[in-house]
């Protein structure tokens, strides 16, 4: 009987959620949520899928780099995180393909800079290469984790560049600026030789304005009567750099030569591994030089692809799965092209591939074979099971 | 029309991949449609570096203990599901951090009961009295949930069930708080009888009782556990299960509309243009989403749209997720959940997901306690949880999202630091997530993580069941019945599953 008078308090909530389930209840005071049209234009503010751009201008920063000045068409530019890049989408011939590359205009800047490096052969940078002010090009939204990190890296900062990895800092050190952060940077830019550095009028003004900026070229071939810092981004190069190698927190981009180099070089200083940001930066240039490669198998092998749906095709071993599917034109999402952000995720359903270290697969994907094409490299006659079509990517 | 299937699924959730593999199994062509590339909605996890992070998935209720069964474990292995993944208990249920008060609450009654009892020897007697009846409930709604589980919970269910559930009957319409603060008078004592208020939504003064109570009473008995390989692998078991089955499964591929003629479904067109025929089609995109746009002007029943317009939708997180270059094992840390909090008002706590200020409370993560191997050796992989509803972030500047992220990352960092020291400078990678991150991967109104709020009046039987008032569509995942989490999700498209079973024996009858 003690328990009476809860059980009619407790009953009398029904007479609550009757008014509920009648619906006699004013419209609850949760706010209302927008129309998915609302959201759908709230998310696609911040990441666009696609942006359709037009070349404004070219300007050409070295005898082999030009920065590639973008408005966009459709809309406001997102407001992105200095460091991201955009995946330039390009139809050469009858292949469609695309790369990423840097921003190197900084957030909230009116224009889209992305600077590029001729390769000599290069597939895509050749095209870009030829395109004039005028021209309209189809890129993805702004993404990528090579970002400067509020929360975290709070020390001096060092940016290590190689060449044309020097484009994801110029948006650094621009937005820095901007925001009139006071956090100390120091650039270290490697170059071969001195007609290679990019945004030198800039890094002067920069630092001559900046106190919390500083500055240094390396030129590791230099000519006889060159006068600056010579030598390579090694050990003894960066102990004479940085003062404080353990508070610092450095931040590496460059081809994949420099990389090596600044690795041993920062492991051997005994620079703690979390201080280290790295930049993704492609394929490995000779996958069958990667630890793991299979003995004997030269990079000239050929091997039977079938795609579910599709006829079979040739390829090499020493290319990416991603790379030889587009040029037959079997088109998949991809984005990073490094390995690491999953868009170009498929399925295996016989055979095998290799995926070098860089290969960042899901532990569930890996143990349900699932490989990500784009730094997949096939070493026997294998099927695959792709889901074409581009929702988020 | 291409090609004609029994029953299209839109959406590999977990709802939807229960309800695709359960109908698979039961030998009927499905085809399942995801906009996404990856199966699992937020049961994924996603990589930085050389950490994998877990996406969403922090204690799974419902796996059994020491090998004695449940009524999902038994479902997983009948599907093909449980082969292969492994489920690792976690040690203790929880860890409450209040001002001046850290307490561990460990599995089973008596140790739970008794760990209570020790830290508010002065509420005592409440507290004994107050799990007394959240058992005395779970025993009732045992045989409440195979009936629930069956899909065939109908109005005799109901018209029966004060006598043959005579506790659940009484709680039915109350709150938590309602029960809790008749019972239990001191504000520590029910702040940590409440901790687990963040894994349903809503704070005890609103959330339904029900709900709760049946939770905490699985939680506190059979323990909880995490799976090894992060959910990802559960997600893409249930994948391989529905593909062993013979159904077939298409990502990037998101679905425009489901086609109706005469208030029954036709079929689906996806967004390319391509039109698939079918008379089935079980949702787990949101009923938001199915009745106002999947359907299209027109189609929903006046009454259901109305019935939607009285809910309100449930709250999303902010997760920052680490990872740290240091083995915090190693330095002594054990616990796999453990919740900061820095007041014991969790009403406030509530009042504070509905802005963007500081979070008051969060849930630190560290997966390594449950399952070492979860990070590079000599790391750890810790997340932040806090929630947050959809709205304030909709209304934000797109200028200030960057910088707002980082606001609230670094207020919950200086939360964690209050059981991790040194956390922040021992972190190599860090990522935010928010209720827009939930949106745009997820395409969840308000990127809501429980589904619809869980009210009295939406909660259990009183939820919004899976049969939608269309012919031939279902809906599962957290919006319908059961509810939010992980275990009720797989539930729900067993539900969804068997309805749609159920319908097919009956037009095959009248046939």
């Amino acid at each position: 009987m003690r328990e009476l008078p809860g059980v009619l308090q407790d009953l009398a909530a029904y007479g609550d959620v009757l008014l509920h389930v009648l619906g006699r209840t004013p419209a609850p005071d949760g706010a209302r949520l927008p129309a998915r049209a609302e959201v759908a234009r709230v998310v696609e503010r911040l990441h666009p899928r696609r942006m359709q751009m037009r070349l404004l201008e070219t300007l050409d920063e070295t005898p082999t780099t030009r920065t590639l000045r973008f408005e966009r068409l459709d809309g406001a530019l997102p407001p992105f995180r200095a460091g991201q890049y955009v995946s330039v989408l390009v139809s050469i011939g009858a292949v469609s393909t695309n790369r990423a590359y840097s921003i190197s205009s900084a957030p909230g800047e009116p224009l889209l800079d992305v600077t590029v490096r001729r390769k000599p052969g290069g597939f895509v940078t050749e095209h870009l290469f030829t395109l004039v002010p005028g021209a309209h090009l189809e890129t993805s939204g702004p993404t990528g984790a090579f970002v400067h990190e509020p929360l975290t890296d709070r020390g001096p900062l060092v940016f290590l560049a190689g060449g044309s990895g020097i484009t994801p800092f110029r948006s650094m050190w621009r937005d820095f600026e901007r925001r009139g952060m006071t956090q100390r940077v120091h650039l270290v830019f490697g170059v071969r030789t001195p007609r290679e550095v990019i945004y030198h009028a800039e890094l002067k003004a920069l630092a001559a304005r900046c106190p919390w900026f500083t500055y240094s070229v390396i030129v590791s071939e230099p000519t006889a009567k060159f006068r600056g810092r010579k030598g390579l981004l090694d050990a003894e190069r960066l102990k004479a750099e940085v003062e404080d190698l353990q508070a610092a927190r450095f931040f590496v981009c460059g081809p994949n030569a420099m990389r090596g180099l600044v690795e041993t070089a920062l492991s051997e200083l005994g620079v703690p591994p979390h201080h280290v940001r790295r930049e993704l930066y492609g394929p490995p240039s000779d996958v069958t030089l990667e630890p793991g490669w299979p003995d004997g198998l030269k990079g000239t092998a050929r091997f039977r692809v079938t795609v579910e749906g599709h006829a079979p095709i040739e390829a090499l071993a020493r290319e990416p799965l991603l790379s030889c599917l587009e040029r037959r034109g079997i088109v998949l999402p991809a984005l990073c092209r490094s390995g690491e952000c999953s868009a170009c995720r498929a399925r295996l359903l016989e055979g095998r591939v290799f995926l070098p270290s860089s290969a960042r697969v899901r532990e569930a994907d890996a143990a349900h074979g699932y490989i990500h094409a784009c730094v997949a490299y096939p070493i026997s006659d294998l099927t695959l099971r792709l889901h074409p079509g581009s929702t988020l990517l | 029309m291409t090609k004609r299937y029994d029953v299209v699924v839109i959406g590999a959730g977990l709802g939807g991949l229960s309800a695709a593999t359960r109908l698979a199994r039961e030998g009927l062509s499905v085809l399942l449609l995801e906009r996404h590339n990856v199966p699992g909605g937020y049961a994924t996890s996603f990589v930085r570096g050389r950490y994998e992070f877990e996406v969403a998935l922090h204690e799974l209720s419902g796996m059994g203990k020491d090998g004695e069964p449940t009524g999902n474990t038994e479902y997983l292995r009948d599907l093909g599901v449980a082969d292969g993944l492994e489920f690792v208990p976690v040690k203790d249920l929880y860890r409450s951090v209040f001002p001046g008060l850290d307490l561990r609450l460990p599995v089973g009654r008596e140790a739970y009961t008794a760990a209570l009892c020790d830290a508010f020897p002065s509420d005592a007697d409440g507290i004994r009295r107050f799990l007394e009846r959240v058992f005395a409930l779970a025993r009732d709604t045992v045989e409440l949930e195979k009936t629930f589980a069956s899909g065939r919970f109908g109005w005799r269910d109901v018209a029966t069930a004060p006598f043959r559930f005579p506790n659940a009957a009484r709680y039915l319409a109350v709150t938590w708080g309602h029960v809790l603060n008749r019972d239990v008078k001191g504000e520590a004592a029910r702040a940590v009888l409440s901790q687990y208020w963040g894994y349903f939504g809503l704070p005890p003064s609103r959330m339904a009782f029900l709900y709760f109570a049946i939770a905490l009473a699985t939680y506190i008995r059979y323990g909880a556990t995490y799976v090894r390989g992060r959910s990802q692998s559960l997600s893409n078991a249930f994948l391989a299960a529905f593909e062993r089955w013979g159904g077939e499964a298409r990502f990037n591929t998101p679905v425009a509309r489901i086609l109706t003629a005469a208030g029954r479904v036709t079929g689906v067109e996806t967004e390319a243009g391509e039109l698939i025929e079918t008379a089935r089609v079980v949702s787990n995109a949101s009923p938001l989403t199915t009745a106002i746009d999947l359907l299209g002007p027109g189609a929903a029943p006046r009454a259901w749209l109305d019935r939607l317009g009285r809910e309100t939708v449930g709250p999303s997180t902010v997760n920052v997720y680490l990872g740290v270059n240091r083995d915090v094992l190693a330095h002594g840390y054990t616990d796999h959940e453990t919740f900061v909090n820095l007041s014991f008002d969790q009403e406030a706590h509530h009042a504070a997901t509905l802005t963007l200020d500081a979070p008051p409370c969060c849930a630190v993560t560290c997966y390594n306690a449950v399952w070492p191997g979860v990070s590079p050796t000599g790391t750890s992989m810790v997340v932040l949880t806090a929630l947050s509803r959809g709205e304030p972030w909709l209304a934000l500047p797109p200028e200030r999202y960057h910088e707002t992220k980082a606001r609230l990352g670094g207020q919950m960092l200086d939360l964690a630091e209050r059981v991790l020291p040194g956390l922040r400078d021992a972190t190599e990678v860090v990522e935010v997530s928010t209720p827009l991150t939930n949106m745009r991967f997820a395409a969840t109104p308000g990127g809501s993580i429980y589904g619809f709020d869980q009210p009295p009046w939406s909660s259990t039987v009183l939820r919004h069941p899976a049969r939608a008032p269309i012919e031939g569509l279902w809906l599962t995942g957290a919006w319908v019945q059961p509810g939010g989490g992980f275990e009720p999700c797989i539930v729900s498209g067993r539900m969804a599953a068997e309805g749609v079973v159920a319908a097919r024996r009956k037009e095959a009858r009248h046939a």
